[in-house]
C-alpha cells in the first residue's frame, strides 16, 4: 500500500484554499475524516437511529449492535482484557475529567499527591489541578530535559508513599517523542502507584497494548484517529473501575432505583450514563480498521521516509528551533514544533496559510511547557499517514520562502 | 489632516491595488516594520492585550479634545494592521471613534481572514481602542456623570429646589414645586439648569410672570450658571401632583 491509496479514503484531501490544492498539517489538532466514517455516520443517522439498550424494537437492537460492535473493536485494538474495561466518553478530555473525579472522590485524601509532567496538554493538568484543590492534595510535577525527554528517572524520587495517581501523556502534543510509559508504569507500581496514559496522540502513531503497556487508565479520542468529533474512550482496569464512584448520574448508569437508594450497573454501563453520542461512537470501528491498515510495511517505509526528511530539514535549519529532538528517529511521530529566530509564529502560520499550508501556531494548549522553554508559542506541523513527500517538500520550501518575507 | 471617512477610504483603496494575499501581507509587514517605535519600558502589564497568538501592547492619550493611540505587537503582520489603525483613528475625537463601526477591517478582509482564532491581539486590540474612546467620550459627554460630578451636583439640587419652592402662582397659596407643577429638573455638569413644568390649566393668565420668576430665582441660586425652562401641557396637570404638604396647606385631607 501507498500513501496515494490512503489519500483516497480521504475526500477533504482534494480541497483547495486560496486557489492552492490544501496542505493539511494540522493533523494533531484533528485529523480529517475518513470516508467509511462519514458514510457510517450517515447511515446511522438515517437508517439506524435509536436509542441503544432500551427499547426491544429492531431499530433499536440495530443501533445497540452497532454501538457494542465499536466497543468490542475498540477493545481488540488496543488488547484489553476486557470489554468491560472499555468506557465511551466524548474524548480525552472527558475520559481524564472521569477518572479525576471517580478516582479521585474514591482514593485521594487530603495531603495526597497526584503526579504530572511538565509536557502536559492543558487537558492532562486542569482536572487533577481540581482535584487537588477539592480534596487538599498537592500536584507534583516531572520535569522535562532541553531536548524534550522526560527525566524519567526523577520518578523514584517523586513518586511517594502519599502519591495516588500519576498521570502521563504518551506523546506529548508539542514534542512528538515517544514516552518510555512502559519504563514509567515499571517504576511507578513497583511503588505502589497506579498511572493513567494520555493517549490522545499515542493511539495516533503508536500499536497501543494497554496489557503490554501494563498502564491503569488510557485515555484517546476519536476525532485524532478519523473517526467522528465528540467520541472517545477510556480504558480503565477493572480492579480499578470497580472502586470508583460513579462519575455522572442518570438513565443507562443504573441497576435499579428506588428513592431509598440505587444501585448501579456494571461495568462499562456504569460509567455511560445518558443518552451517548449513537450516531458517532460506531465510527470508531472503520476508524479501527483503518489504523490496522497503517501497518502495512510498505506504507509504513514511505511515511518513515517523509518523517525522516522533514526532521533533517528543520534540524540542519540555520534558523529553526526544533523542540523536541529524539535521540534516534524511530522515537519522533511527524509531528515537529519550532520557532524561527526572528520571526513570530503567528506570522509564519499566517503566510504559510496563505500558501495553502495548514499548520498551527501559538502555546498548543501548554502554556507550562512554553514556559518551560522560555517562548510565547510555536508553529506546529504534525503529519497523517496521507501526507506525501510532495507535500513536505512544498512546505519546506514555502516556511523559506515565509521566512524572507519577514526577516 | 483627513477626515476619518476619508482615511478609512484610502486604505480600502490602497488594499485594492493587491490581488494576491502574499502582497497584502508584504505591505502589512513594512507597514509593521516602520510603525513608531514603542518604548521596552513601557510594555507595562496593564498596556498589555494578550491573545492566544501574538501580544499587542496599546496605551492612549488625550489632548486638545483628541484621542492618540500608541501600540506595538511582537508578531510584525499584527503591528502593520496596528500601524493601520493607528493611521486611521489616532488624532480623532472620542466621540468619532466611539461611534464607529470598524467596517473597513472586514472590507479589505482582514478580519475574517486573518483573524480567526479567538482571542486574538488584533480582535482584543479594536476592542480596547472603542472601549477607551468611548471612556473618554463618555467623561466628555454632559449627560454621563462620574461619581465626583455627582457629588458637587447634590448640593446645587438641593438649593434649586429651595428657590422653586421661592415661587407661588398669585392665585394660589402653595408654591409651584409642592404644586406638582415641576416636571422635569437637570442640572448638568456645567451647572447649566433645564426646567421643564406646567401650568394647573393652559389659560393661566400670570402664566409669563411665573415663568419669569422661575427663571430668575433659579439663576440666582450661587453655582447655576444658567437656567432654561420649558412649558409643557403633556401630561396635563391634576391633583394627584399636589405634595403631601400642598394637600395639608389646601386642607384636601
Amino acid at each position: 500500500m501507498r500513501i496515494q491509496d490512503i489519500r483516497n479514503m480521504f475526500p477533504a484531501l482534494t480541497a483547495s484554499v486560496y486557489g492552492k490544492p490544501l496542505v493539511y498539517f494540522d493533523n494533531a489538532a484533528t485529523s480529517q475524516r475518513l470516508d467509511s466514517v462519514v458514510r457510517k455516520m450517515e447511515d446511522l443517522a438515517f437508517w439506524k437511529n435509536a436509542n441503544i439498550h432500551r427499547a426491544v424494537h429492531s431499530l433499536a437492537s440495530a443501533a445497540t449492535e452497532e454501538y457494542e460492535s465499536a466497543r468490542d473493536a475498540v477493545r481488540e485494538y488496543i488488547n484489553a482484557a476486557s470489554r468491560e474495561e472499555i468506557v465511551f466518553t466524548s474524548g480525552t478530555t472527558d475520559s481524564i475529567n472521569l477518572v479525576a473525579f471517580s478516582f479521585g472522590e474514591s482514593f485521594v485524601k487530603e495531603g495526597d499527591e497526584i503526579v504530572v509532567t511538565e509536557e502536559e496538554h492543558h487537558s492532562n493538568i486542569v482536572p487533577w489541578q481540581m482535584l487537588c484543590q477539592r480534596k487538599g492534595a498537592v500536584l507534583k510535577v516531572l520535569e522535562v530535559d532541553d531536548q524534550g525527554h522526560l527525566k524519567t528517572e526523577d520518578l523514584r524520587s517523586l513518586v511517594t508513599g502519599k502519591t495516588k495517581l500519576v498521570a502521563v501523556t504518551h506523546i506529548s502534543n508539542v514534542l512528538g517523542i515517544i514516552n518510555p510509559v512502559k519504563e514509567i508504569v515499571n517504576i511507578c507500581h513497583s511503588m505502589g502507584c497506579p498511572v493513567l496514559v494520555d493517549g490522545a496522540q499515542g493511539i495516533v502513531h503508536e500499536s497501543v497494548d494497554v496489557q503490554d503497556l501494563g498502564c491503569d487508565f488510557y485515555a484517546f479520542s476519536g476525532h485524532k484517529i478519523y473517526a467522528a468529533t465528540g467520541t472517545g474512550v477510556l480504558y480503565g482496569k477493572k480492579e480499578w473501575l470497580d472502586k470508583m464512584v460513579p462519575y455522572q448520574g442518570g438513565g443507562e448508569m443504573i441497576s435499579t432505583v428506588r428513592f431509598s437508594g440505587t444501585t448501579y450497573a456494571p461495568l462499562p454501563g456504569k460509567f455511560e450514563a445518558g443518552t451517548r453520542n449513537i450516531n458517532s461512537i460506531p465510527t470508531l470501528k472503520p476508524a479501527m480498521d483503518f489504523l490496522k491498515l497503517l501497518r502495512d510495511k510498505e506504507l509504513q517505509k514511505e511515511t518513515a521516509a517523509v518523517r525522516d526528511f522533514l526532521l533533517q530539514a528543520l534540524l540542519s535549519h540555520e534558523r529553526v528551533r526544533l523542540y523536541g529532538v529524539p535521540r534516534g528517529t524511530e522515537a519522533k511521530i511527524p509531528l515537529f514544533s519550532f520557532t524561527v529566530d526572528g520571526a513570530h509564529h503567528e506570522d509564519l502560520a499566517l503566510i504559510l496559510d496563505k500558501m495553502g499550508i495548514a499548520v498551527r501556531s501559538g502555546q498548543m494548549c501548554a502554556e507550562p511547557l512554553m514556559d518551560r522553554y522560555g517562548v510565547t508559542g510555536m508553529v506546529r506541523v504534525s503529519l497523517a499517514p496521507y501526507n506525501t513527500m510532495e507535500e513536505a517538500e512544498k512546505f519546506v520550501g514555502s516556511l523559506d520562502k515565509a521566512i524572507s518575507m519577514l526577516i | 489632516m483627513s477626515t476619518l471617512e476619508e482615511a478609512k477610504k484610502a486604505v480600502v483603496e490602497e488594499f485594492s491595488m493587491y490581488d494576491e494575499w502574499l502582497d497584502k501581507y508584504e505591505y502589512l509587514i513594512d507597514l509593521g516594520k516602520n510603525l513608531e517605535p514603542y518604548p521596552e519600558e513601557e510594555k507595562t502589564e496593564d498596556k498589555l492585550i494578550k491573545g492566544c497568538q501574538s501580544r499587542v501592547w496599546l496605551d492612549s492619550r488625550f489632548e486638545d479634545g483628541k484621542i492618540y493611540f500608541k501600540a506595538d505587537s511582537d508578531a510584525i503582520i499584527t503591528k502593520g494592521i496596528i500601524s493601520l489603525l493607528i493611521w486611521v483613528y489616532s488624532g480623532r475625537e472620542p466621540k468619532e471613534i466611539a461611534e464607529d463601526d470598524f467596517g473597513f477591517i472586514s472590507e479589505i478582509g482582514l478580519k475574517e481572514n486573518l483573524s480567526p482564532t479567538r482571542a486574538n491581539g488584533l480582535v482584543s486590540m479594536i476592542e480596547r481602542i472603542k472601549e477607551l474612546a468611548k471612556e473618554k467620550a463618555a467623561t466628555l459627554d454632559d449627560n454621563v456623570l462620574t461619581a465626583e460630578d455627582a457629588k458637587a451636583l447634590a448640593p446645587l439640587y438641593d438649593n434649586v429646589v429651595l428657590a422653586l419652592k421661592q415661587v407661588y402662582d398669585p392665585e394660589i397659596p402653595v408654591n409651584i414645586y409642592d404644586l406638582g407643577l415641576i416636571y422635569e429638573l437637570i442640572i448638568n455638569k456645567r451647572h447649566e439648569t433645564y426646567i421643564k413644568m406646567t401650568f394647573t390649566a393652559p389659560t393661566c393668565p400670570m402664566a409669563d410672570e411665573v415663568l419669569a420668576d422661575v427663571k430668575k430665582s433659579v439663576s440666582d441660586v450661587p453655582g447655576i450658571k444658567a437656567c432654561e425652562v420649558e412649558l409643557t401641557f403633556d401630561p396635563p396637570w391634576d391633583q394627584s401632583m399636589l405634595s403631601e404638604e400642598a394637600r395639608i396647606d389646601l386642607g384636601m385631607d
